[in-house]
């Protein structure tokens, strides 16, 4: 009798047998959550190397054994590497007298404008200087959007030591050369924050990718910040390789830089889609700095690893 | 690059299928995993894929396939069929009316490209001869009526909207009436960008269509929407009930999947698609090319649908 419970019981070793239809269920689970579907396929491999020979113990199901190891994944995936203190970080540029110098990038329509706004918003409530740097010079209505943006946030500042200012030089100029003008106002006028909005353009058209990375190797920032929508599929993959790709092709530089965290919009938008969180920290290893919950100034958080974890694998 | 990638897979799928001695249910199986790759890669839905390849499968009697080229065209064939089912509903879209008022609302989630469509819309009938019109009811996002107003006063085209008035259902009512007086053809009413998730902005939604009464509402979609494409499309069918369907930035990488699944959960065509920021980057919606490219096999000239 004890050999016959010993068998039904006893250490079980995780095959391809046993661990492929699971693992097979577990991917289309994670892109049915908007996981991007090669992120999904890599990190079902992942999970499978590493579980591939592994005993069960006890009653222990595989399925639970798969889920246990892509939760650790997940959270190792999702937790930020460096932590941003950008309060910190403006210090150190305010001692060195110059003003800390953030752009916004992305494609169109994910909310740059909107999300650099309430990063705005937030730094005067941590009373800061700000100057807002109209440089999407393209689109309609952007330098309008901007201003009414500011008129806002200005009349919202009724106490504290916030001061927000728009620096803007309309349409139809280079956006390069008013990011220099509006960095130089700034530090003649010590403003301790630049933020320099961006005008959306899609990863593959190359005059603009040329032009992004001109706007920021001429300037440098101290961030350059991707913006992009829990919205967005596996197109989340190809925007990010390739806004990164033109920022070091493009640059002219010898120490191109890169894309330094992300800004994740529309998260109220998606219920527990949240899969676009882990394609854009998988794919560029850099933070969500913020997280963008809706349309008004206070709708920006940070992001919640657990919640996101559990999102994700939950049915 | 993922889709390239596939599309060459399938079409190597296609020709070892070609070559096979017996095609078998595992060599199908095979063959419809790697479509069924591409499709999710492009962002279709999860379960309309499931549904696709049982389709498939029901559909292709492996038995009286015959041999060599013409299994592969059987099943290319299925398959293709399959998809074009899913971006045609078989349902047509509204056709405008000479010499009376046709009432057009633009709804979507937020940043789909609403402002910039309608102009594109209202563009493309006043150079068909139609008298066109633009009203600006989005109230809430910052400079909404400077864009509005910007884009149709660069393509010439008449506009109404406020500075003032906080009330989108207000205004879209009055720019309706007013071009309704003076006898425009083609009346597009722009609204702002919501989600399901706000009931509020719903409901406003379903009073702004009350007042105006659409003749055709459109939903305009992004075309690199993933999986929450599905949900969206829904509720805003339910609420809206949008005729059909544009979908917007295809002049990209985008597949477009998500508004396949679009239209599949609500029915409703997709009659453009949106290809730049200008004004004349919108296109007649083509399925057999937009199928095309969601597989990758936009370069094959093997590609016969017989
Ligand atoms: N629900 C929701 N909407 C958002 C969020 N962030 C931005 N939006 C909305 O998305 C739309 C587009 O926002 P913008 O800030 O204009 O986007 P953008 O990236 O600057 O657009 P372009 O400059 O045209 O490329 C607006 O309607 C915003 O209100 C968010 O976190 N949640
Ligand atoms: N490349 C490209 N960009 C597009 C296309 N359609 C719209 N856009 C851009 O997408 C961004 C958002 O467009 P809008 O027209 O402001 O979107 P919207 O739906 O009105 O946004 P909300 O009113 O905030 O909900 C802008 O930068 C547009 O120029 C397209 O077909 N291709
Ligand atoms: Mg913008
Ligand atoms: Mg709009």
């Amino acid at each position: 009798i004890f050999s016959f419970l010993k068998n039904i019981t006893g250490q079980r070793e995780l095959s391809a047998e046993t661990l492929d239809p699971v693992l097979a269920t577990m991917k289309e689970h994670l892109i049915n959550k908007n996981v991007a579907s090669e992120i999904a396929e890599h990190l079902c491999q992942s999970v499978r190397s590493s579980l591939m020979g592994k005993k069960l113990g006890g009653f222990e199901r595989v399925s639970t054994a798969v889920k246990n190891s892509m939760e650790t994944a997940l959270k190792r995936i999702l937790t930020p590497k460096t932590s941003l203190d950008i309060l910190r970080d403006i210090e150190q540029t305010r001692a060195e007298g110059r003003p800390y110098v953030i752009s916004f990038i992305g494609v169109n329509g994910v909310g740059k404008s909107t999300n650099l706004s309430k990063v705005c918003f937030w730094l005067l409530q941590n009373n800061c200087k700000v100057l807002i740097a109209a440089c999407d010079t393209f689109r309609s209505g952007a330098v309008e959007q901007l201003r009414v943006h500011a008129r806002n946030l200005r009349a919202l500042q009724t106490s504290g030591g916030g001061v927000v200012e728009l620096f803007e030089r309309g349409y139809g100029k280079d956006s390069a050369g008013i990011a220099k003008d509006a960095i130089s106002y700034a530090t003649a006028n010590r403003f301790d924050v630049v933020l320099i909005d961006t005008a959306g353009r899609m990863q593959d058209n190359e005059p603009l990718m040329r032009a992004l990375a001109k706007l920021v190797s001429v300037n440098n920032p101290d961030k350059i910040i991707f913006v992009g929508e829990a919205l967005v599929g596996n197109e989340a993959v190809d925007q990010l390789t390739k806004f990164n790709q033109a920022l070091k092709d493009f640059s002219g530089l010898q120490n191109p830089r890169h894309i330094d965290g992300m800004i994740l919009t529309k998260f109220d938008t998606i219920d527990d889609k949240v899969g676009a969180a882990l394609s854009m920290t998988y794919i560029t290893g850099q933070p969500i700095y913020f997280v963008g919950t809706g349309q008004t100034y206070t709708d920006l958080k940070n992001l919640r690893v657990s919640h996101v974890v559990h999102s994700l694998l939950q049915n | 690059m993922v889709l390239a990638d596939l599309g060459r897979k399938i079409n190597t799928a296609l020709v070892d299928l070609t070559k096979a001695p017996v095609v078998d249910e595992k060599v199908l199986d095979a063959l419809l995993r790697d479509i069924c790759a591409a499709l999710l890669a492009s962002d279709v839905n999860v379960m309309l894929v499931q549904r696709l390849r049982n389709n498939v499968k029901k559909s292709v009697n492996l038995n009286e396939l015959g041999g060599g080229a013409n299994r592969k065209r059987v099943i290319q064939k299925a398959v293709m069929d399959q998809l074009y089912e899913l971006v045609d509903p078989g349902v047509q879209p509204y056709k405008p009316i000479k010499h009376k008022a046709n009432v057009f609302m633009m709804v979507g989630l937020q940043g789909a490209g609403k402002t910039t469509t309608c102009t594109k819309l209202a563009s493309f009938y006043q150079r068909k001869g139609w008298k066109t019109a633009l009203v600006c009811a989005d109230t809430f996002r910052a400079g909404a009526f400077d864009q509005l107003k910007q884009n149709a006063t660069k393509a010439k085209i008449p506009y109404y909207g406020s500075y003032t008035e906080t009330d989108p259902v207000a205004i879209a009512q009055e720019g309706v009436d007013k071009f309704k007086a003076d006898k425009f053809e083609i009346i597009i009413v722009d609204t702002s960008g919501r989600h399901k998730q706000e009931a509020e902005l719903f409901e406003e939604m379903k009073q702004i269509s009350a007042a105006v009464e659409p003749d055709s509402t459109i939903f305009v979609m992004d075309g690199t929407i993933g999986q929450a494409a599905d949900g969206q499309a829904r509720a805003f069918k339910e609420a809206a009930n949008f005729g059909s369907i544009i979908m917007t930035k295809m002049d990209g990488h985008a597949k477009g999947g998500g508004a396949i699944s679009a239209v599949a959960a609500t029915d409703s065509p997709i009659v453009f698609i949106g290809t730049g920021e200008h004004l004349h980057d919108l296109d007649r919606f083509e399925p057999k090319s937009f199928v095309r490219k969601m597989l990758g096999m936009g370069d094959m000239s093997d590609l016969v649908e017989k």
